[in-house]
């Protein structure tokens, strides 16, 4: 699909909007089927406007940029240096200026959402916690159980848990989507990626990801102490190319090369913990890609070793060659929390608000919390005695089918 | 649990233990301050019925004896840079955060050179944060402790050094390397270039530096280290004001969580210890003020922010702090619970110690003594 042209809308913009705006358009095959209709509907509305209705809604917004000391864009310029988003960040303006961004585009989103009425189809996220937690401790997402109801299993999640995300990455995708937009899987290992081998799933896995992960800390533990060292490592580490590093299977599509480039580069732990890599993927592809069925599956992450870690944000084995150790006490204080953050998430995006179920299953527990509306909770509670592997897989099924 | 359901809560569980420190304070006779930042905490992580687990030195034995602001504003910009110099500067300062500009007004500091004829060892900062570059006041002795140890670390691991692995001895010979070679590079701070040459000053390093690698509880984290610093300097050098910031809570931009509690309530024990220092110190008990604050809070859960990775957005979750006052400048232990600012901060403390913070915009706080 070729980008849209939108030169006569852009000018017409908010000064702050112009450079994201142009960034995107100039990504626009690298942007994914969900993120490119988003996009042109949302420039289709704006153009749609007429000048005195585009000026109305973008008037306060207009009026508060006036009063900010920006960087000097024109109407060509393409995205935003880590230098121009601090001086946005730190304007005394900003905080109103943010307030502003989000009546605009919840303005959008609801006349959009009013207007077009798009049929959703039903969707599942999996958060998968692993073999090895101290479970039996404590209660578990005490915060979220109120809100669902916990199925009894009629065995540990782990000996369900191959099986279940087999036949979702093999199901037939609902009418509406693409391929890409089918089954995403998150994960700190590797023991899913033999269960998806060869289904159109997207597996992304942070132990697969090593060697680049060690290229770009490298790179970045090297920055100097200002912006413009930022701005130009990290310049270099978009034009770096990362295929040789990639599985082919990645490799070869550039959305999903770019979809690990952005991840790696956006900070949010992805580079240095198992964990937070597997949820703010999850999260940016729940945002981007949505995908109708996605599994986060976290992990155990080492203890962290005296001095290397803490201060250097960096591989602790370089510094330290003492043997890694599990830290499952703090592993499962990091994936209730994470866990969570996916479901969040959804919970926020139309596409997901009110079609999504999410299952939290922790490898030894016989039970998964189901959350989501009411209808998705009877629809997976409904059974007096525990359910078998099949069961629910067949339910996680009709549940993505409609039916 | 409201506003005021919180502080009714605090003020109840520590009214005993208020009236028993009040009975035993007694008139100061001088004026020192230490005042401590800490990065971001969440009151759903710290004060508050499920966060009190965090912070339980703070709650217990340290708010019984202080004037507690529970409800601390940051108006400013949620950034470390920003926030610390807003408190320093007692007006909301909007520069580059990563420590290339200095404040646009001056500092308790400034006040304090200006105003008291300061000598060069009497104002110093010792930070875990590495953007608190010597930009933060100039003229002020600035020790970015934990980039010491990083540097160190990085000297080992990258070869650049004869030493070969990360073990405790070793650090501590390069820590001292860099230490006499390399300070200003890493961003510290001096009034004069012969200042950390100063045999005092020097023997106030080694000496932390040698109790950070041989202390009794193996300590090992940035903020152990400034700790240890900050404690010799008051020591040695006996300032009469210092700055000590602690960031191992910043862990949580990486996702950690667990390891962000953990930063917490390290951040609660090494202020229970540096109170319990200044408290035992016979040149320091009568005549010093501990100020605590933390910069502010974090996102909320749920906030497209990723919640308490970032510390970003305009909702109280982020911008309402705490604020805790301890030592000579306490007329009566209390839990105060109106909303004040953190630019109120500044006037207050400078007004107990003489000074005139003339350029700033915040507002006397009553409850310190004057």
């Amino acid at each position: 699909m070729p980008p849209p042209s939108y030169a006569d809308l852009v000018p017409r913009l908010p000064r702050t909007f112009g450079p994201t705006v142009n960034d995107q358009l100039r990504r626009w095959d690298l942007l994914f089927p969900a993120e490119q209709r988003q996009l042109r509907a949302q420039l289709d509305y704006l153009a749609s406007l007429s000048p005195s209705e585009l000026k109305a809604l973008f008037a306060p917004m207009a009026g508060l940029e006036r009063r900010m000391d920006l960087p000097n864009w024109k109407p060509g310029t393409v995205g935003m240096s880590i230098e121009e988003t601090g001086v946005l960040a730190r304007s005394p303006l900003y905080p109103q200026w943010r307030t502003e961004v989000e009546t605009v585009f919840t303005h959008i989103e609801e006349t959009l959402e009013k207007s077009a009425r798009p049929n959703r189809p039903a969707r599942l996220i999996l958060c998968v916690l692993p073999s090895g937690l101290p479970v039996n401790d404590r209660e578990i997402w005490p915060g979220l159980a109120g809100q669902g109801a916990w199925v009894a299993l009629s065995k540990p999640f782990r000996e369900s848990e191959n099986a279940l995300v087999s036949s979702l990455a093999r199901r037939t995708v609902s009418a509406g989507l693409e391929e890409l937009e089918s089954t995403w899987v998150f994960e700190c290992g590797r023991d899913l990626s033999a269960v998806v081998e060869s289904t159109n799933a997207v597996e992304i896995s942070w132990g697969a990801l090593e060697a680049i992960r060690r290229t770009f800390l490298d790179r970045l533990n090297a920055i100097q102490r200002d912006l413009r060292s930022a701005d130009q490592t990290t310049a270099d580490l978009r034009r770096l190319d990362i295929s040789p590093s990639l599985d082919p299977r990645l490799s070869k599509v550039p959305r999903l090369r770019e979809f690990i480039r952005s991840i790696l580069l956006s900070g949010n732990g992805s580079l240095v913990f198992n964990n937070s890599f597997v949820q703010w993927s999850a999260s940016e592809a729940l945002r981007r890609v949505q995908p109708q069925v996605l599994v986060a599956r976290f992990g155990i992450r080492p203890k962290i070793k005296p001095f290397s870690s803490l201060v250097m944000f960096e591989d602790q084995n370089r510094s330290n060659p003492t043997p890694d150790q599990d830290d499952p006490a703090g592993s499962l204080i990091d994936g209730e929390m994470l866990s969570q953050y996916v479901h969040f998430t959804a919970r926020d995006l139309p596409a997901y608000r009110e079609h999504v179920v999410t299952l939290f299953a922790c490898g030894d527990l016989s039970r998964v919390l189901v959350i989501g509306s009411r209808s998705a909770t009877d629809h997976f509670s409904g059974s007096p005695s525990a359910i078998t592997t099949e069961q629910l897989s067949s339910l996680s099924l009709s549940w993505l089918a409609g039916t | 649990m409201t506003r005021r359901q919180l502080v009714q809560f605090l003020t109840a569980a520590v009214a005993p233990r208020i009236l028993a420190a009040r009975q035993a304070r007694t008139d100061a006779p001088g004026k020192r301050l230490v005042l401590v930042t800490i990065g971001g905490i969440r009151r759903q992580e710290s004060f508050s019925k499920p966060g009190l687990v965090n912070v339980p030195h703070l709650f217990d034995e340290l708010l019984p004896q202080s004037i507690f602001y529970p409800y601390t504003a940051n108006e400013g910009v949620t950034s470390h840079f920003n926030t610390i110099s807003s408190i320093l500067t007692g007006v909301w300062q909007h520069v580059d955060d990563w420590g290339s500009q200095k404040p646009t007004n001056p500092t308790l500091f400034h006040y304090l050179k200006s105003q008291h004829n300061a000598g060069v060892n009497d104002t110093w900062v010792v930070t875990s944060n590495k953007q608190l570059t010597a930009n933060i006041s100039p003229g002020v002795n600035v020790v970015l402790s934990k980039q010491l140890l990083v540097e160190a670390v990085e000297r080992i691991i990258m070869g650049q050094s004869t030493r070969k692995q990360l073990e405790r001895e070793q650090l501590l010979s390069e820590m001292k390397s860099v230490l006499e070679t390399d300070y200003e590079r890493i961003g510290w701070g001096a009034p004069s270039a012969s200042s950390f040459q100063d045999p005092e000053v020097k023997k106030t390093f080694v000496a932390a530096l040698t109790n950070f690698i041989h202390g009794p509880d193996a300590p090992a984290s940035g903020d152990d280290l400034t700790f240890i610093v900050a404690k010799e300097v008051l020591l040695r050098l006996a300032p009469a004001m210092l700055m000590v910031n602690f960031s191992d809570v910043e862990v949580a931009h990486s996702g950690a969580y667990s390891l962000h509690l953990g930063g917490i309530r390290r951040s609660d024990a090494l202020c229970h210890k540096l109170w319990e220092f200044i408290r035992t110190n016979p040149a320091l008990k009568d005549n010093t003020t501990l100020v605590i604050m933390n910069e502010f809070g974090r996102d909320p859960d749920g906030s497209s922010t990723n919640g308490f990775f970032n510390h970003r957005t305009n909702t109280e979750s982020c911008r309402m702090a705490w604020s805790m006052v301890l030592g000579a400048a306490v007329r009566k232990p209390e839990v105060v619970e109106r909303v004040i600012r953190q630019v109120d901060m500044a006037p207050s403390i400078g007004t107990w110690m003489g000074l005139e913070c003339d350029r700033s915009v915040g507002e006397l706080l009553p409850e310190i003594a004057i």
